[in-house]
């Protein structure tokens, strides 16, 4: 049987575990709240811009912002966003299995953001293109890199973490091209062109600009997303510890308890016995 | 409607980047760089579409002057109406 003093100290062990959980649960749903805000005013902005957008590109397909002279792969691009590191579950796991079973070295190239999941493609022998690092801010994600290499490719399919409430994390895949259209809602406005516009420097040059500012934003969604779906996967599994703790907690008590009566309990037993051999009787 | 346009006296100014909105108030006058060099937009200003070099925009209201510093962005201005979509 342990003694008191050991049960003491575990309990004050499992009360730090449970204050720290505590803290973390905190700090996630926090995030949570805050990526929130970011995604529904850049919602707005991005809504904004695709109306001029729209008016402007008169027909065009979408093009990724580049330009006429850009030189284009004959391949497509996977991006895979996955945690910087752990405390996030098995949903990185999951991601890189998923997009796997898409994956042919032939016809993709693969670009890893995030740590954890370029250690599970590392281990699995699966060489990718690039790895970036997940921005540990959620404030002005810098995306130009994967802008530039997005360029590059005539396709792009980004794999991402997605949020769909603080219990449940899903993952999912999405053509940029269709992310940013999806994104869109329709102008009725009339068309925009040099008849009834001042532009500088030209339309062509706009639109470009445009397309390229609407692929930050998307791949910024995106991270954001996955962000999102970390930190609620976080909650989750700091919120799972924490219960487990504080039945833990409960376990010790009781314990704490019947071993303090059981100590009790033997002293009794000592005195009565000390008694009975002293010649006393009861 | 363009009667209505040319007797408004102020000019609607957005300045905005995806996760922030820097000013959004009536104003005589919005100055800025492109490429061409500086300009200014004041009321019943051309449907006008221009990037916007890294400068600091000026914008003047009936009651102050307001300067923010930019890094590049996109000028839209329709009817009175001028946003300023910054980069990221």
């Amino acid at each position: 049987m342990k003694q008191l003093n050991e049960i003491s100290a575990e309990q004050d062990a499992m009360q730090s575990v449970v204050g720290l959980t505590d803290v973390f649960e905190g700090l996630a749903s926090m995030r949570i709240a805050q990526i929130k805000d970011q995604v529904l005013s850049s919602e707005q902005f991005f809504n904004e811009l695709w109306s001029i957008y729209s008016l402007v590109r008169l027909g065009k397909q979408f093009s990724y912002g580049r330009q006429e002279s850009d030189a284009v792969q004959d391949k497509e691009l996977f991006i895979t966003i996955t945690a910087e590191g752990g405390f996030s579950g098995d949903i990185d796991q999951k991601l890189i299995d998923w997009m796997l079973s898409f994956y042919n070295p032939d016809k993709q190239d693969l670009i890893i953001i995030g740590h954890h999941g370029a250690i599970q493609l590392a281990q699995a022998g699966v060489d990718f293109k690039r790895y970036f690092k997940l921005p540990l801010h959620d404030n002005n994600i810098n995306v130009e890199p994967l802008i530039d290499q997005v360029k590059q490719y005539k396709s792009t399919t980004v794999f991402y973490q997605a949020y769909v409430t603080l219990m449940v994390q899903d993952i999912k895949k999405i053509e940029l091209r269709k992310a940013i259209v999806q994104a869109s809602h329709k102008s009725s406005d009339n068309v925009i062109s040099e008849e009834n516009y001042i532009f500088e420097p030209s339309p062509q040059v706009v639109a470009s600009h445009l397309e390229s500012t609407m692929m930050q934003i998307t791949l910024t969604q995106t991270i954001l997303d996955s962000k999102l779906a970390q930190y609620a996967s976080r909650f989750r599994s700091m919120r799972t510890a924490s219960e487990r703790a504080n039945e833990m907690m409960r376990d010790l008590r009781l314990e704490y308890s019947r071993t303090r009566r059981h100590i009790a309990d033997e002293r009794l037993k000592e005195v009565i016995n000390g008694l009975v051999k002293a010649g006393g009787t009861l | 409607m363009a009667d209505a346009v040319k007797s408004v006296k102020t000019l609607k100014v957005k300045v905005a980047s995806p996760y922030m909105i820097y000013f959004d108030q009536p104003a005589i006058s919005i100055s800025g760089v492109n490429k061409t060099g500086p300009f200014d937009v004041l009321v019943g200003h051309h449907n006008f579409i221009t990037l916007l070099e890294p400068c600091e925009l000026l914008i003047k209201t009936e009651t102050e002057e307001k300067r923010i510093r930019i890094n590049g962005g996109l000028l839209h201005v329709k009817e009175n109406i001028a946003n300023v979509f910054l980069d990221i």
